[in-house]
This record gives C-alpha cells, structure tokens and sequence, in this order.
C-alpha cells in the first residue's frame, strides 16, 4: 500500500515538474520597466523599534522573457543611489538628511559610486507563478550572489501602450548591508537590507 | 480575572517550559517578572507618546491594471499620539491624524508634458486634491481613533478603530506588532516604544470608488514608527 502511495507521489511529483505551464498570452520578448507604475523599497530595522524604509525613485529594469521556458528569461535592473526618498516631512532636514545618507563614505558614498546594478544568472521555478530569481548584485564595488522571490501577477493591455504587453511582477529579498562593507552602527541599525519591488513590466517596441 | 490575566502568560509558558525540561538537567529557574510583563515592556511608563516624525512611515497600496503592480503611496505628514498602558495594554488609546495633501507617489518624470489635461501640475497634487480621489480641498484630515484593543499574542493585538476618510466614518481593525522599548542618550528618560501595524479596508465603502476594479478596491495600510514618551 505505501509503495503504490509512493509511486502515485513521484507520478505527482514528475508530471507537476515535467508539464510546467508556458506563461499563457505573453510574448517571448525583451521588456522594459513602465516607470510610472514601479515601486522599489529598501528598509531596515531602526533600534529594533521600527523598519526605517527608503524608497528609490529613479530605477530600470530590462527583462528578457521566455513564455515558453521561464526559466531562460534573464533580467537586469539599475537604480540611480541619488534618486533615494526617506519621506522625511520637515523639507530642509530631508534634504540634509538624504545628503547625509548619499554621500557619507559610511552609508552609501554616492560619490565614488552611484549605482546599484543587478544581474540575474538563474531563474528558477517554484510553482506556477512564482520562483527565485538569483544574480549578481553590484554594490559599494562589491559583488555578491542574491536571490529574490519574484511573483508573476498576470499580463495585460491598456490603451497607453496599444498592442504591447505589460507584465506585472512583485520580488523581494533581504541582503546583509555588511556584505558590502557597509557596516556602520549595526546592530544598532539592523544589518539586513529588506528588498521589495512591485511593478508593471513593457514590451518593446 | 481580568487583573490575573498577565500573570497567567508567563505561568503557563513555565508549565511549557518545565514539561519540556524533564529529561534534562535541573537549571535556573526561568525568571518570572513580578509585574507578569514580557520583558520588552518591564520598566516602560504608563504615559502620554507622540509620533517621533523621523521615525515613522506610512504607506498604502492598491492594486493597479487589475492586479499586475501594487501601486504604492506614502503620506509624510501624520500625526499619532498613544496612550499607553504597559500593564493593560488593551487599555491604552490611540489618536492618528493625516495629512491627505502629504502624499507621495515618486510619480517619475514630468506629469504635466504626459496629462496635458490634467487641472493639476503634478501626479501628487491630482490623487491629494481631485474630488475622485481623496479631495483634500474638502476633506482636508484623514483620521483613526482607536475604539477597542484586544491583545492577541505577546506582543501582537488588534486595534479596532473609527477610520474618517472623506465623508464617511467606518470602523477598521489594526493588526499591531510591538517591537520593543528603549532609551535613548539624548531623550534621557523618556521611553520609547516602536510598533508596526497594518490594515485593510475597501475604499468604496467610503464613497472613493473611482476605476474598481482595474485599480483595487482593497487598500492595503503599512505603519511602522517609534513613540516618544511626552515630556
């Protein structure tokens, strides 16, 4: 009895990994971020109270997406360090604040350096529309391997962008700020980097 | 029973704890506070808190293009005021009040060169002031008042409150998480406590229903912020 439960698990088990969904109504094709529908958040745990969450404004996204195998799809993002928003309310101390944060060779010392990049190498399916997505992550001229667990949220089209497809996705990924080298008043300021991304994805043209 | 409640929690994780140890040697005994709280809130003051600004982020999210991105919102002004019950926690109140002119949408590039149209000079000044959105011309507060707090967990509880959004006022429930309590060097004695909370209601049922379901019906709220102990 076990056995026949066994083998019923593994036809289970192989035929869910063998008959792996094409990603219905997409074209195979390269995709570039719709920047007005895009989010992209960083934050960190502030004394342990509260999540100090920053917000980048000034992000791309290239994606080659393969429909058939999505697997084989490849992704690339950039984001712009000067673009960060800490929300602050009181203007002056925001831009002070933001400055402080930028340029500081403790934080992100956007003076030698002003990009992030990353760089996918593999992409792995976890169930129909999700998987880890793992590249490289340049960062304060270091370069370490990250997953993300991206969702894929569906397709569609608007009147905007005519025939083109959008394609919605949401990642997220923690990475350690001391990997970089930058470790300043940790644990003070939590050392792990909480990533989360939502955002609308457009085919070319 | 309501005044054993607290002492209850740490007996019976002492229970847990002491079923579990059997097999092993005899240690120190867990401690058990006097006052039954958990650790984090040992020492902290019954007392008056306000938002510390610097430290707090409000955000919320709908869906956009019936659900193919979270569209993503922070207000930077708001105000919170708790008062705080250390010992009866479901005690304490709290008062929240937003500035609906304060939005942030990180709208990139020019608004005005791609809405022509539009009666508004950017993408912030649209969802804050137009009558289809939150029509702060109107309605210029956003605000919360706690009702009932029920204690869930440890550190986690519920807050039911009065959410006044546009012209009707319903109640919502938080889902609170205490993070912790601390001192900090330059606000010599005052405590500081840090929760995160989060929320989600319908904006139709406050009248905003402008485009569901292409753009959600679901608001998603996110709070996280630290609390200064008033002087």
């Amino acid at each position: 009895m076990r056995l026949i439960l066994s083998a019923i698990a593994l036809t289970a088990f192989f035929w869910q990994a063998t008959v792996a969904q094409p990603v219905q109504g997409v074209p195979t094709d390269s995709y570039s971020l719709e920047k007005t529908h895009a989010y992209l958040t960083f934050s960190v745990k502030h004394a342990g109270l509260s999540d100090y969450v920053v917000n980048f404004t000034d992000f791309d996204v290239n994606l080659d997406f393969n429909a058939q195998s999505p697997e084989l799809s490849k992704v690339q993002a950039v984001i712009n360090l000067t673009s960060l928003n800490t929300n602050l309310p009181d203007p002056e101390k925001k831009g002070e604040w933001e400055d402080e944060l930028l340029f500081d060779p403790k934080f992100f010392n956007a003076r030698t350096a002003n990009e992030i990049r990353f760089i996918s190498n593999s992409v792995e399916r976890t169930s129909e529309n999700t998987g880890i997505v793992t590249g490289e992550l340049h960062f304060l001229g270091v370069k370490k391997t990250v997953q993300l667990d991206v969702e894929y949220n569906g397709n569609g089209k608007t009147r905007r962008f005519g025939d083109r497809t959008l394609i919605g996705f949401n990642a997220r990924g923690t990475i350690k700020r001391s990997d970089y080298g930058m470790d300043v008043l940790i644990p003070f300021i939590g050392d792990e980097v909480d990533i989360e991304f939502s955002g609308e994805l457009v085919q070319d043209q | 029973m309501r005044k054993h409640l607290p002492y209850l929690v740490p007996l019976l994780a002492l229970t847990i704890a002491c079923s579990e140890m059997q097999n092993e040697p005899i240690t120190e005994p867990k401690m058990v506070s006097e006052m039954g709280l958990i650790p984090e809130l040992e020492g902290v003051a019954t007392a008056t808190y306000s938002l510390d600004k610097s430290h707090a982020f409000l955000t919320f999210k709908v869906t956009h293009a019936n659900g193919l991105s979270d569209y993503r919102m922070n207000f930077s002004k708001f105000d919170a005021t708790i008062d705080f019950n250390p010992e009866k926690p479901e005690m304490s109140s709290i008062m929240v009040t937003i500035d609906p002119t304060s939005v942030v949408s990180n709208y990139p590039g020019d608004y005005k060169a791609g809405h022509p149209k539009s009666e508004f000079d950017t993408w912030d000044e649209d969802v804050s002031r137009n009558k289809r959105w939150l029509n702060s011309d109107n309605f210029p507060e956003i605000s919360f008042k706690s009702t009932t707090i029920t204690r869930t967990g440890e550190k986690t509880g519920t807050v039911t409150g009065d959410l006044s959004l546009l012209e009707i006022t319903a109640p919502v429930t938080l889902d609170v998480t205490f993070n912790g309590s601390a001192n900090f060097q330059w606000l010599g004695e005052r405590d500081v406590i840090g929760f995160n909370a989060e929320t989600t209601f319908n904006r139709s049922k406050f009248g905003m229903a402008t485009f569901v379901p292409y753009i959600g019906d679901e608001v998603r709220v996110e709070f996280t912020g630290e609390f200064v102990q008033d002087e």
